[in-house]
């Protein structure tokens, strides 16, 4: 039941609705009062019909705080924190302040509602490119320099850590003998290599997963399983160079980087959820880590063969191993080498890189150790098993 | 002087200074005073006139009256209506999607410090949206605030617990070091959970209004502390038979120190009688496959309603475990599939039936109700982030 008033301003010449119909609350007392705003040129004049009061709310001293989405209505605050506030259902009110006053320019235009809804698809684009943008190219590249910088002592520590959980001091095979020989491996693959800060050191688990793990600080875990399937020193010289690469270029450290930087990305995307969906999260960022790290194996392969080749080692070993395994990929599901293969995806792709690389240096003519001192070693966690039918 | 405590509600303040809270009340009345008048009116050189008679001249020839305050309406008579009252959710999914979108992206463009206020976009649009008796609640807090609590909440609690953590370990301290720092972090941690509950609450009811008038918690932290490690321990040493107790109690203190405005929520509710359900659910817990729990919960949110009073009216819930399990069991499933995506939607939709199973039934005089606003920090609500709590207001 507002009135329609006459405005006449100095470049336009149009009948607005001055007048409204509102309820003031006056942050005093809970109770809600019946009001009628006018707009005029710097602010708004309210009367309280059932007090008589006029209150004069200058346009820059008022916020708005509601009345910016479909079905809600206008909010009015004036004051401190315990303002005043005036409410008006119509949102057509803020359009008729925005044309009366330009002091009320810092109010919401209903009319631009949908351009909002266009505004907000482009920002589901945008986030969704940033996202990609972030995960792809801003967080490896944060996490190689974040890790670049940890220094070695700390790598050293939650190396000790991990080797702790993956090969707890019971479950280690100690043979001082036949340990020497492979560590004397490792000697052999960092003598020639360049400078680099790390004392490696190599764990035995007496376990038969086929599985070999670096821990950053130089610590390296070879699972038993791994080591009764090599055939010669140079097949496991391979693997050793493979992992020496993931110590020398720091790759768990910098997985742990990334690791969390990923966690914290989704959280951003995916909002304010409960920790249920964070475990739904969990696999999500598992399988976005496996992507992450068939970068890092690719590198760790194609440095490990540099490192072959400079120490004069001959690296068909290597190839040779990760056919093994290659061969085995068809296996059955719980098969122990399919799960190397979950963390090390040994593709034909992989290997013939490999080759191309192995060609294009001369094979060196010494070994490392003949075949029947390597059968000795390989028995360092005790007899070997029988041979395997398959 | 006898008055009653500004900040707590205790009633036998004789001097200046509050016996229980130890609050000062002329300082405190004052800093109230100055949140009631605003930045404008705070005596800073850089007042700006809140005469509006230093802009231009307007073209309408209305009078321009002094911005003086109307009679209060505690005044006129009071009528206090009866009635059964829901309150209403007004929002919806594509809204609050639209809101996730716009905080997703300037959180990922400020590397995630736009985080806090995309929080308080999202609270101001579901408080907005809530309607009782025909008026919207409001939300009051800033990005400010909760990027400041989540800063205290750094400094005073998680560094020290992490540092208790892995210094010792790290240093290589002797193993007696390492098992007291151990035991020191069970039992900060164990004191820093009841302490994020209340002050998280306190600061979202402070930082809530509805017709204007702000809710608060006014009691003191330290007693709440007592009651939850009091609580936890005779529930462990009961094996979980005293749970029913020590629920009802935490909710006692929360609901019993909650305020709106000037006038108190009452709780009369006890442990006991939560006792038999609980009974029920434990022994059905493995047959039922843990499904039993929503009995005790659904059971629990009734009694709960059903004893909470404000003025002459009492609140009334009818959830039953199956709608209760129903709701729960598809709001996480819906998670899970859209890997979270359709939690706007979700959350629209439980806000909706948790507003529709309770209400409020009996007198209700709001006329005398008069704004009594607390001075609060974020910091509970900045800790409380860090244990994964949410606790809902309503």
């Amino acid at each position: 039941m507002g009135m329609w008033g006459p405005f006449r301003g100095p470049h336009l010449q149009l009948t607005l609705r001055l007048d409204w119909e509102a309820a003031y609350l006056d942050g005093r007392t809970a109770a809600r009062r019946r009001a009628t705003v006018h707009i005029t040129r710097t602010g708004l004049d309210i009367t309280l019909p059932e007090s008589g009061a006029r209150l004069f709310w200058p346009f820059r001293e008022i916020r708005q705080t509601q009345g910016t989405h479909a079905g809600e209505q206008v909010r009015l605050e004036r004051g401190g924190e315990l303002s005043e506030a005036l409410l008006i259902g119509d949102v057509g009110f803020l359009s008729a302040a925005r044309a009366a006053a330009p002091e009320a320019a810092h109010f919401h235009e209903p009319g631009r509602r949908r351009l909002r809804v266009g505004l907000t698809f482009a920002a589901l684009v945008a986030a969704i490119a940033l996202a990609v943008g972030i995960y792809y190219v801003g967080i490896p590249a944060v996490a190689a320099v974040a890790a670049a910088r940890v220094p070695v002592s700390w790598e050293e520590k939650l190396g000790g850590a991990i080797v702790d959980h993956f090969a707890p001091p019971s479950g280690r095979c100690e043979d001082p003998v036949r340990q020497a020989k492979i560590d004397g491996i490792v000697a052999a693959l960092t003598a020639k290599a360049r400078p680099q800060p790390y004392t490696f050191r190599i764990t035995v688990v007496n376990s038969s997963v086929v599985n070999a793990v670096a821990a950053p600080g130089g610590q390296l875990i070879l699972f038993r399983g791994l080591l009764e399937r090599t055939d010669s020193a140079e097949e496991l010289a391979g693997v050793l160079a493979h992992e020496v690469e993931h110590v020398l270029h720091r790759h768990v450290t910098r997985a742990i980087f990334q690791q969390a930087s990923t966690g914290v990305l989704m959280a951003a995307l995916v909002g304010d959820v409960s920790s249920v969906v964070a475990y739904g999260l969990e696999g999500a960022r598992t399988l976005g880590d496996l992507q992450m790290s068939r970068a890092a194996e690719a590198e760790a392969d194609r440095e490990g063969m540099r490192l072959l080749q400079e120490a004069g080692i001959d690296p068909q070993g290597m190839i040779t191993f990760f056919e093994k395994l290659s061969r085995r990929e068809g296996g059955r599901g719980g098969d122990p080498v399919t799960r190397y293969l979950r963390t090390h995806p040994t593709t034909t792709e992989r290997i013939a890189t490999l080759r191309a690389l192995a060609a294009a240096a001369p094979k060196p003519e010494r070994r490392l150790l003949p075949d029947d001192d390597w059968n000795d070693v390989k028995s360092l966690c005790g007899e070997l098993p029988a041979p395997s039918p398959r | 002087m006898a008055d009653t405590c500004p900040r707590c509600g205790f009633a036998e303040v004789a001097s200046d200074k509050c016996p229980k809270c130890g609050v000062v009340i002329a300082v405190y009345q004052a800093s109230l005073d100055k949140m009631r008048r605003g930045p404008q009116a705070g005596g800073s050189p850089l007042v700006r006139s809140s005469t509006p008679a230093s802009t231009t001249p307007t073209p309408s020839a209305a009078p321009r009256p002094s911005p003086e305050t109307p009679t209060p309406a505690a005044a006129r008579p009071a009528p206090a209506t009866t009635g059964t009252r829901h309150a209403i959710f007004r929002g919806s999914g594509s809204s609050l999607f639209g809101i996730h979108v716009i905080n997703a992206l300037l959180i990922l463009a400020t590397l995630g410090v736009y985080f806090f206020w995309a929080k308080v976009r999202v609270r101001n649009y579901l408080w907005s949206e809530s309607e009782f008796e025909g008026d919207r609640f409001a939300y009051h807090g800033t990005g400010r605030e909760l990027i400041i609590g989540f800063a205290k909440a750094v400094a005073f609690f998680f560094l020290p617990i992490t540092l208790l953590n892995t210094a010792p370990e790290l240093l290589k301290a002797s193993p007696i070091v390492v098992v007291a720092a151990r035991m020191t972090v069970s039992i900060l941690a164990a004191v820093f959970i009841p302490i994020a509950i209340v002050g998280a609450r306190r600061y979202r009811l402070s930082r809530t209004s509805w017709r204007g008038i702000r809710f608060s918690l006014r009691a003191s932290t330290r007693q709440f502390v007592g009651i939850w490690i009091r609580g936890w321990m005779l529930t462990s040493l009961t094996f979980g038979l005293y749970y029913p107790s020590f629920v009802t109690s935490q909710q006692r203190f929360l609901t019993s120190n909650t305020w709106f405005g000037s006038q108190r929520f009452a709780f009369d509710g006890r442990g006991r009688d939560l006792m038999g359900v609980w009974l029920g659910t434990i022994v059905l817990f493995l047959p039922t496959l843990g499904l039993s729990w929503f009995w005790f919960a659904a059971k629990r949110q009734r009694y709960y309603a059903e004893h909470t009073r404000f003025t002459g009216a009492r609140f009334r819930s009818t959830v039953t475990a199956p709608k209760l399990a129903w709701l729960t069991i598809s709001t996480w499933v819906g998670l899970l599939l859209t890997a979270g995506l359709a939690w706007p939607w979700l959350t629209v939709r439980k806000t909706r039936r948790g507003f529709a199973w309770l209400s409020l039934e009996g007198p209700l005089a709001l006329d005398t109700i008069t704004q009594q606003a607390q001075q609060v920090s974020a910091t509970g609500e900045g800790l409380a982030g860090f244990f994964d709590a949410d606790f809902g207001l309503i």
